[in-house]
């Protein structure tokens, strides 16, 4: 299933579903984050299944809100971009092929040159403190497979905020196999960055983040065998 | 002219009788009465009994009693509030799940993705939108 969260993206969004639908016959699932615009008619009128939150949940708690779905019909894998028009669903593929290939759990679509000096700053900041390799933490462009769908969409997931570097600390504590494989992407084309847009946002973003990551220090940094599938 | 010990006492009991009064009305229910009522039994009987911290005091190497009572009054608020914090979290993650869920029951569905249409959640109870 192709999941979609979106924050006010009726400019861009219909024209995104229609073209993932006509790429592949996978559902799409739109999950509107309390939208003030039209995105969910616009998402409907092109083909997707919109789920409406009542409560706004932000980037995250959309996420989960569409693997829970997914896991209820009884989909196996799942693909999430964002509905600014950034990713390019023609690269959904290059995301899948390592899962179905069985060589990873979780494939980040990245695109590191798209970064401004001051978020590569932040990235290598992370790298050091989680001691993840990974390139581009934040990419929203991703493909999980069962395993990790499952585990997402568990309780525990559920209290995180942003979709990046908590998410990916739940999966390497339980053994996940987290790959990145290098995406073009578009410049964004509406709309702006829901976190990296004021001073204020990237230093609340940046305290939670990094106290996370402290808290978290140590647990699972080996990569456990029982955890692995 | 009132002693010191009158008006303690007189506030101490005031206060107690004012948490019975909330948790007999089930205005505090659950674990938060039983949290209250401690606290208005200990008003109740601090109030009282002022001297309990002179006391106290004496034991504990504490020179000047009335700083006792204000630790202990600090140390207890501290702990009252990481527990409602707690507790905050714990209704938070169960917000947020019951938003997901009710965003799935409402979805709009086409087709489910191994071919066996979900069933409709919502029921008969929204026909038009159904068809």
């Amino acid at each position: 299933m192709v999941l979609i969260p979106a924050y006010n993206e009726s400019a861009t969004l219909g024209a995104i579903v229609e073209q993932v639908r006509a790429l592949s016959d996978h559902p799409v699932a739109v999950i509107d984050d309390c939208s003030t615009d039209s995105t969910a008619a616009v998402a409907r009128a092109a083909g997707a299944i919109v789920l409406p939150l009542s409560l706004q949940l932000g980037a995250w708690g959309a996420i989960q809100t569409g693997l829970r779905f997914a896991l209820r019909e009884g989909c196996r894998m799942a693909v999430t971009l964002d509905a600014d028009g950034q990713h390019e669903p023609e690269y959904m593929q290059d995301l899948l092929k390592p899962i179905l290939a069985d060589e990873a759990d979780v494939v980040i679509g990245a695109y590191p040159e798209r970064a401004s000096p001051a978020r590569r700053l932040a990235w290598r900041y992370f790298r050091v403190l989680t001691g993840f390799g990974l390139e581009d933490i934040t990419s929203g462009f991703r493909a999980y497979n069962h395993a990790a769908m499952s585990i997402l969409a568990s309780p525990e997931a559920s209290l995180l905020d942003y979709q990046d570097v908590g998410v990916l600390l739940i999966l390497r504590r339980r053994g996940l196999r987290i790959l990145e494989v290098p995406v073009p992407m578009r410049p964004r084309t509406q709309g702006i960055s829901r976190i990296f847009n004021s001073w204020w946002k990237v230093s609340g973003y940046m305290a939670q983040t990094s106290l996370l990551c402290v808290a978290r220090v140590g647990r699972g940094r080996r990569p456990s065998p029982t955890g692995r599938r | 002219m009132l002693t010191y010990q009158i008006t303690s006492t007189v506030l101490g009991i005031a206060l107690a009788v004012v948490i019975l009064w909330l948790v007999r009305r089930d205005h505090l229910h659950g674990p938060y009465a039983m949290w209250w009522v401690g606290a208005a039994l200990a008003v109740a009987v601090l109030g009282s009994f002022p001297r309990v911290f002179d006391v106290l005091a004496g034991y504990l190497g504490v020179s000047y009693p009335p700083i006792l009572a204000l630790i202990l009054a600090f140390a207890l608020l501290m702990i009252k509030i990481l527990t409602m914090d707690l507790e905050r979290s714990r209704q938070e993650r169960h917000i947020r799940r019951l938003a997901q869920r009710l965003a799935m029951l409402e979805a709009r569905h086409p087709p489910a993705c191994d071919g066996r249409p979900a069933p409709d959640p919502r029921g008969e109870a929204d026909p038009d939108e159904i068809g």
